[in-house]
């Protein structure tokens, strides 16, 4: 008997910790830090250290980061992110500004050029008192990469070419027309149209009712991909949410309903035995 | 012990050392699992922590599933044989598992509400089980008007059968319609089900212990609480028709 006990024990010792190490094995497709997640990037190096998210791949010279920063609005907390990450003292001014709303708030875009080498593209938001900013860096002295989400101008439309092209006129100087035809790529975030000419590309996508948009100047590489995993990072980033108030309510609303259960339960004995109490003495009255 | 305990034991039996010790283990088992489900179990990254009410919002419905089934063993075996044991094992089902479904309930109206962005909402699933609540609790109400304890007794064996369909309904209607944001957890998820989330190991550790106390240990103890009470119930009410009639 004492023997089945201890082997009872020791059966279900074992079965924990098989769960809990099965549970520590859990692989999460998620960077998670203190105060955002981040899906990891298949097919790029994973660098995530010190509470920001960064993936880097080296064929295409590009980074793609996610950090929180601090500044006065979104374009200041931007540069702040970046130039401490790249250590730079000072700035040039953006290329391009812009503003999208996503379903998790609104995001600042933002491009420029930090030297005759690098690009970088973010978008900024703002999380609490602080900001988060994602960034793609392109470091490729051969190529300049921009990636850009804008608001469908005409939510009718199933294309984001009105938006690739304003885009590429403002960016570049050339329109749509001038380059050669369209391709369409099918990438595990959706399909993109890839627009080119001899010294430019521009891919562009349509989600939901906005258009994400990757121009490319200079050696041309495989645009879309990046891109794609671009806006897989932006769209697929979000903040845990703190809700831990309404789990305390609901622990607290189940422990008063079983406590008034067996409360309940205990009111209802005593008050019987009162009853009892009272028979007795009327009995013994009777008797008397 | 008075004199009237003495000609009654069954007012006054004494509490049985395996329900004490039930009564214990379900206790400590309680708040084993609450530790596993606040502290050992990971946060859902999507949902927070919030998401750790299904340790109890899930468990508790199947308490109830439990508590209620006793109900229906009890209406059947009493209206077979005429034992009042098992309507005292019918009443208890319903008391005990009335509470569990408040808990499974108003967990779930907790959780929807940072999750949906609403404490309610008519979905299948969630109407089903404020109906299977109401439903319970107008058995405890239909019960205490009939005065007749032979018909009452008839009676809310029959009720208890029936009210089951409620617990069934509730327990398969996500199955049945497919328009529900409810998640399941168990099988493939409606497409549109809003706040569902991978049953991993991690969870499977903090649900599993508390799944089978919820379904086992609590319901028991309580009900045989509960039963207990209606057997002083019943002797003390013995007692002053006894005292009328002399």
């Amino acid at each position: 008997m004492r023997c089945a006990k201890r082997n009872t024990i020791l059966l279900l010792a074992l079965l924990l910790t098989f769960a809990a190490w099965t549970s520590a094995q859990d692989e999460a497709p998620y960077y998670q830090s203190a105060d955002f997640n981040v899906p990891i990037i298949a097919g790029w190096q994973n660098q995530s250290a010190n509470e920001a998210a960064q993936f880097h791949k080296p064929a295409a010279s590009a980074t793609i980061r996610a950090a929180m920063a601090t500044g006065a609005d979104a374009e200041a907390a931007a540069a702040a992110d970046l130039a401490s990450w790249l250590g730079l003292a000072e700035l040039t001014a953006p290329v391009y500004r812009g503003k999208v709303n996503l379903a998790d708030g609104t995001w600042h875009v933002l491009a420029r050029d930090i030297d005759a080498q690098r690009s970088v593209s973010q978008v900024a938001r703002q999380a609490g008192d602080r900001f988060i900013v994602i960034s793609f860096l392109e470091s490729d002295p051969s190529s300049r990469i921009v990636m850009l989400a804008i608001a469908q101008a005409d939510e009718t439309l199933e294309t984001a070419e009105p938006e690739m092209d304003s885009a590429l006129e403002q960016l570049t100087g050339l329109r749509l027309d001038n380059l050669t035809a369209a391709q369409a790529r099918a990438l595990p975030g959706g399909e993109w149209l890839v627009y080119q000419s001899e010294t430019a590309l521009v891919a562009g996508s349509l989600f939901g009712n906005d258009s994400y948009i990757a121009l490319q100047e200079g050696t041309a590489g495989d645009l879309a991909a990046l891109a794609d995993a671009w806006r897989g990072t932006l769209l697929g980033f979000f903040i845990t949410p703190d809700n831990s108030p309404y789990l305390w309510l609901g622990i607290t609303v189940s422990l008063l309903i079983l406590a008034a259960l067996a409360g309940s339960f205990a009111w209802r004995a005593r008050a019987l035995q009162k009853d009892l109490a009272m028979i007795e003495q009327l009995e013994k009255a009777d008797a008397r | 012990m008075t004199q009237h305990e003495a000609e009654n034991p069954l007012a006054v039996r004494p509490q049985p050392r395996l329900l004490r010790a039930l009564t214990i283990v379900s206790a400590l088992g309680f708040a084993g699992t609450l530790v596993l489900g606040l502290f050992v179990a990971g946060t859902d990254i999507q949902q927070g922590q919030v998401q750790r009410i299904f340790y109890i919002h899930m468990p508790s419905f199947f308490g109830a599933f439990t508590a209620f089934g006793a109900t229906v063993l009890g209406g059947i075996i009493y209206l077979w044989r005429g034992s009042e044991a098992w309507d005292r094992i019918a009443l208890a089902g319903v008391e005990v598992g009335l509470a569990f479904a408040l808990i499974n309930l108003l967990t779930g109206s907790i959780w929807a509400r940072p999750i949906w962005n609403t404490w309610w909402t008519w979905d299948p699933r969630l109407t089903s089980a404020a109906v299977m609540c109401l439903t319970y609790a107008a058995y405890l109400m239909l019960r205490a008007g009939i005065e007749n304890p032979q018909r009452r007794r008839s009676l809310m064996s029959v009720y208890g059968i029936f009210a089951f369909i409620s617990v069934l309904l509730t327990l398969f209607i996500i199955r049945i319609v497919p328009d529900t944001i409810h998640p399941v957890i168990v099988g493939a998820s409606p497409q549109n089900a809003q706040g569902a989330f991978e049953a991993t190991s991690g969870v499977v550790v903090a649900l599993l212990p508390s799944l089978l106390l919820w379904l086992t240990l609590m319901p028991i103890t309580l009900m045989w609480h509960r039963y207990r009470l209606a057997l002083r119930q019943e002797a003390v009410d013995a007692l002053k028709l006894k005292l009328l009639g002399a």
